[in-house]
């Protein structure tokens, strides 16, 4: 045998033992696996949810705080736009207004954000200084610039009310239930080979996720990555103003800090939500809004701490921005933290927030907590960081890093989400049944192995052992991925094993014609490979291309059965043809046989 | 061992229009049950309730899917837990539901009772087991419950919920699952469980998405089988590949549907199956037809079609048999949706070889005439 053979048998030898390794952590309970392979190959095939079960979450989106979102950003337009109405400032600078110009407009014509009927009436308010500038408005100059909103009342008075078109409302809801569901899908996608099934339902404001296999253990990461709403701000401390007339007496266990500047803290186990509720009653001006951030911890009243920040409600520069995060290291502490990088235009942002707010605190806010607020020391691009406050064990903050990253760069929920059934459930089949299908398969692959080498002889022996190669490659490579194995998957499977036997048959068909020719075995196998393989080849990239289409464009059950047909393909291209021709070289080169049986 | 003598020739292209026939009437067929019966839609399409109980004196899965079907139930669902002797998970397709009139009575009665304002919102679960409420401050939950009734909710319970802005209550109706419990009672006596363990409505796993999704990716699919087929061989044999697995899938359906077999997740997957294999046996004729085509010059493509069948006959014979060898070991060994999907494989494999020689081919060479009929006759 000549030297391209050997070089062939190690590839064959060398990936049915790496096949072999990956498998083995997955089959551990039947034939006990070392520990080093376990560490090598992490991944196992895990049960997909119709056979193991799986974990089921059902999540209303708070549509509403959408809306209310929505109609806050629109209120900062309208304060805006007033100023064009007023003539304070030409159109084409309407979205770049500098502070000292903006609190002039508010004295003429300040904006609110007013909720009626207890929220369900999300409105805007207009209050005009002077008749004269209040006469400016009218129904077409609202209609023209904001076509989310009407005129509920007040034309040409001093106070006017807009109001949500209630047909944008209608696709608002939609568009905030979609956008969840688009969020949420590139969430567990990022999270590994989880095969989820993502359904959203407008209609009733909820999304139901399903992910197969999903362990106790592995629950409470797989909630907090899907409902955390991961809306990054970075907003201005407003460290100059004097925010001390706002504070009225707390209740006892909240703080007053009356340093340079005042804020509240609370300590002790509820210390967020009663800080939140104090300050919920507290008079902030509309322009301002009072966040809460981690504050040191302090044993003496009770433990980890929370604290006040009073900062400017608008939000700069926001997530949206965000091109890229990832996991980084403080290099001063090593402690973990997560680095940003800035797409254009919120680069160009940001660098236009910090140029003017040199020596002010820039407040990074996430979900409404304050990560950080460091002073800002000189402009800053593109890169920034965010630090997860020190106060935390390093293994936390770690885990807390690399979940971060996964929710920033699938991006922010468009509203928070709320949980409204989250549970375990049941598989569709028995462990009976998952008994009886293996025995079946068993039972399958035992005829088909029969049959083959009573038709075909010696060629079907070669056919046999590759059926059986291809089945613990295919398991492997499932293995070693940690693909997860549905019914939908045996289906794919199924299919790719009585692919494989397919191209075995065509090759040996064709040797079987040369041979009948009267060719030499050794030639009638080489021209029965030179000949099969167009066959072989067309028909499994056919279906290859309908496997990649399904993968690329299907989710849950489709992704995972697309998933298992294209490992198949790979993997029986390459037993069918590469690994039985080392094995029909050696029977027609090695050991000369004069008569090839083929039957 | 030969099934097929070398050599042999068969006139396949004589027999095309009865198959043709009969294959046209079966599909045509197939899309009329599509729509009449209609498909009978499994839990994964429309949802059902999910109860898991453990019966306190001995019993199987077979005798409790038994007395399901008695007392009614179509096709329910009992698994057995693993490790948990006579504790089962059972599904039926039954959801309860309350009609549009009702939820709005209880709305209404609800909201006037509660006083003005206070209920904010009213929703009753897709499985219509639960009502939340919302309300802008505390109520009474003996009240809420007596508002429920009256307007016509069957309430068995109501409870607070936190961690939410606004106050929320939550109402347990009186559902599929306590039918249920008290049918297994009558009919099990001692044995049977006072109360479930768990209750759930079971949300359909594929909804209108997947169905949309799947429909896109196979248009998707198709558009580039086609391409890549236009490209490789030529223009003539895209359609017949693309219309016989079309066909295959279609037929396979209205035979399911015709059953009245429940049509869920696992079909889909089937189908989809079929459809690889298809397009997988179309090409492989394709290909020697292809292969024919250069070599043997003189004969029109009718006899190069009736050749390159002949010839791969062994082949496609061997191959299918093969394939339903294993199929057929699931659809006897197997239990459930194993062998539904093995029932389907099997109808797939048979329609898909015989579409192969009587569909794809004959396309083809209709192709091959409208096409190039100037240069061959």
């Amino acid at each position: 045998m000549d030297r391209g053979w050997y070089f062939r048998l190690a590839i064959v030898v060398g990936s049915s033992v790496l096949g072999f390794l990956a498998l083995w952590p997955s089959v551990d309970r039947w034939l006990p696996c070392p520990d080093i392979v376990k560490e090598t190959f992490e991944n196992q095939i895990n049960p997909g949810l119709d056979i193991k079960g799986g974990l089921r979450l059902m999540y209303e989106v708070e549509v509403d705080e959408y809306i209310r979102d929505r109609r806050d950003r629109i209120a900062e337009q309208v304060q805006r736009q007033c100023g064009v109405l007023i003539g304070v400032v030409p159109e084409e600078e309407a979205d770049d207004i500098d502070r000292a110009k903006l609190d002039e407009i508010r004295q003429r014509c300040k904006v609110e954000r007013v909720d009626k009927d207890g929220g369900a009436v999300r409105a805007i308010r207009i209050t005009f200084s002077n008749q004269e500038d209040a006469s400016k408005l009218s129904k077409t100059w609202v209609k023209d610039y904001f076509r989310d909103l009407r005129v509920a009342s007040g034309v040409g008075d001093l106070v006017v009310d807009l109001h949500m078109r209630e047909e944008q409302l209608a696709n608002m809801r939609e568009t905030a239930v979609r956008q969840s569901e688009r969020t949420i899908t590139n969430r567990i996608d990022s999270m590994g080979v989880l095969e989820p099934t993502v359904i959203a339902r407008p209609n009733d404001g909820d999304i139901i996720i399903e992910i197969p296999g999903a362990q106790e253990s592995s629950f409470e990461r797989i909630k907090s990555i899907i409902s955390r709403t991961a809306q990054l701000q970075f907003k201005i401390v407003d460290d100059e103003s004097d925010s001390r007339s706002i504070f009225t007496t707390p209740p006892e266990g909240i703080y007053l800090n009356q340093g340079a500047q005042t804020f509240a803290e609370a300590f002790g186990e509820d210390a967020r939500d009663r800080l939140r509720a104090y300050i919920a009653t507290l008079p902030v001006p509309d322009d301002h809004e009072l966040s809460i951030g981690r504050q040191e911890p302090d044993p003496d009243r009770g433990g980890e701490g929370w604290r006040t920040y009073y900062m400017y409600r608008v939000a700069d520069a926001t997530g949206e921005d965000l091109d890229d995060a990832a996991v980084g290291f403080d290099p001063q502490s090593g402690s973990p933290e997560v680095d940003f990088t800035m797409n254009t235009r919120g680069a160009s942002r940001m660098a236009d927030l910090t140029g003017r707010s040199i020596g002010k605190r820039m407040a990074i806010v996430l979900d409404d907590r304050v990560e950080s607020a460091p002073v800002i020391q000189g402009q800053i691009g593109a890169r920034g960081r965010i630090t997860l406050g020190a106060y935390l064990d390093r293994n936390e903050l770690l885990q807390e890093a690399k979940d971060l990253v996964v929710v920033l760069q699938a991006g922010a929920l468009p509203a928070p989400l709320r949980p409204a059934n989250e549970q375990l459930i049941g598989p569709t089949l028995g462990q009976d049944s998952v008994r009886k299908g293996a025995f079946a398969a068993l039972v399958g692959v035992i005829l088909v192995v029969v049959f083959m080498a009573l038709y075909y002889q010696v060629a079907g022996l070669v056919a046999d052992a590759m059926v059986l190669l291809n089945l613990q490659l295919l398991l492997g490579v499932m293995s070693g991925i940690g693909a997860t194995l549905t019914l939908p998957g045996v289906a794919a499977i199924a299919l790719t094993v009585g692919m494989a036997v397919d191209a075995n048959v065509l090759i040996t068909e064709r040797i079987r014609e040369e041979l009948r020719l009267g060719k030499s075995p050794r030639s009638a196998v080489e021209q029965g490979y030179a000949r099969a393989y167009s066959s072989v080849f067309d028909s499994q990239l056919t279906t290859a291309i309908a496997g990649v289409v399904l993968w690329q464009f299907g989710t849950g059950p489709i992704k995972g059965f697309a998933t298992m047909l294209l490992i198949g393909i790979g993997t029986s291209l390459f037993t069918g043809t590469f690994c039985s021709k080392v094995l029909f070289d050696w029977l027609v080169r090695g050991l000369r046989v004069q008569r090839l049986r083929v039957g | 061992m030969e099934f097929i003598k070398p050599g042999t020739y068969i006139d396949f292209m004589k027999y095309r229009g009865p198959v043709i026939t009969v294959l046209a009437l079966m599909a045509t067929l197939s899309l009329v049950s599509l729509f009449y019966p209609g498909p009978n839609y499994g839990i994964d399409f429309a949802g059902g309730t999910e109860v898991q109980l453990r019966f306190t004196g001995d019993t199987t899965s077979a005798e409790v899917r038994k007395a399901l079907e008695d007392s009614g139930y179509a096709r329910p669902d009992v698994i057995s837990v693993e490790d948990q002797p006579n504790e089962y998970i059972i599904r039926v397709q039954e959801v309860s539901s309350l009609p549009t009139e009702q939820v709005e009575k209880i709305r209404e009665t609800v909201a006037a009772a509660l006083g003005e304002g206070v209920l904010q919102e009213m929703k009753v679960s897709p499985g219509g087991d639960k009502i939340t409420l919302r309300v802008s401050g505390p109520v009474n939950e003996q009240q809420l419950q007596e508002a429920l009734m009256a307007g016509g909710a069957n309430v068995r319970s109501v409870n607070s919920l936190t961690g939410s802005r606004n106050p929320r209550y939550e109402a347990q109706l009186v559902g599929v699952a306590d039918e249920l419990m008290t049918e297994l009672q009558e009919r099990f006596g001692e044995r049977a469980p006072a109360d479930a363990l768990r209750v759930e409505w079971v949300g359909p796993k594929a909804g209108e998405q997947l169905r949309d999704a799947a429909i896109q990716s196979l248009l998707y699919a198709i558009a580039f089988i086609m391409l890549y087929v236009a490209f490789r061989f030529d223009l003539r044999f895209a359609p017949g590949g693309v219309i016989a697995m079309f066909h295959d899938a279609l037929i396979t359906l209205g035979i399911y549907v015709l059953l009245q077999k429940e049509v869920n997740l696992t079909t889909v997957a089937a189908l989809l199956t079929i459809m690889g294999y298809s397009i997988n046996d179309t090409i492989v004729v394709f290909d020697r037809i292809r292969e024919n085509m250069v070599r043997v010059r003189d004969k029109s493509l009718r006899e190069l079609i009736n050749l390159s069948t002949s010839q791969m006959l062994s082949r496609t014979i061997v191959t299918s048999l093969t394939t339903l060898l294993s199929v057929s070991a699931f659809f006897f060994l197997g239990t459930g949706v194993i062998q539904d999907i093995a029932f389907a494989l099997g109808i797939g494999i048979l329609i898909g070889t015989l579409s192969s020689i009587f569909i794809a081919a004959p396309i083809t060479e209709l192709m091959d005439r409208r096409l190039f009929s100037r240069t061959r006759g």
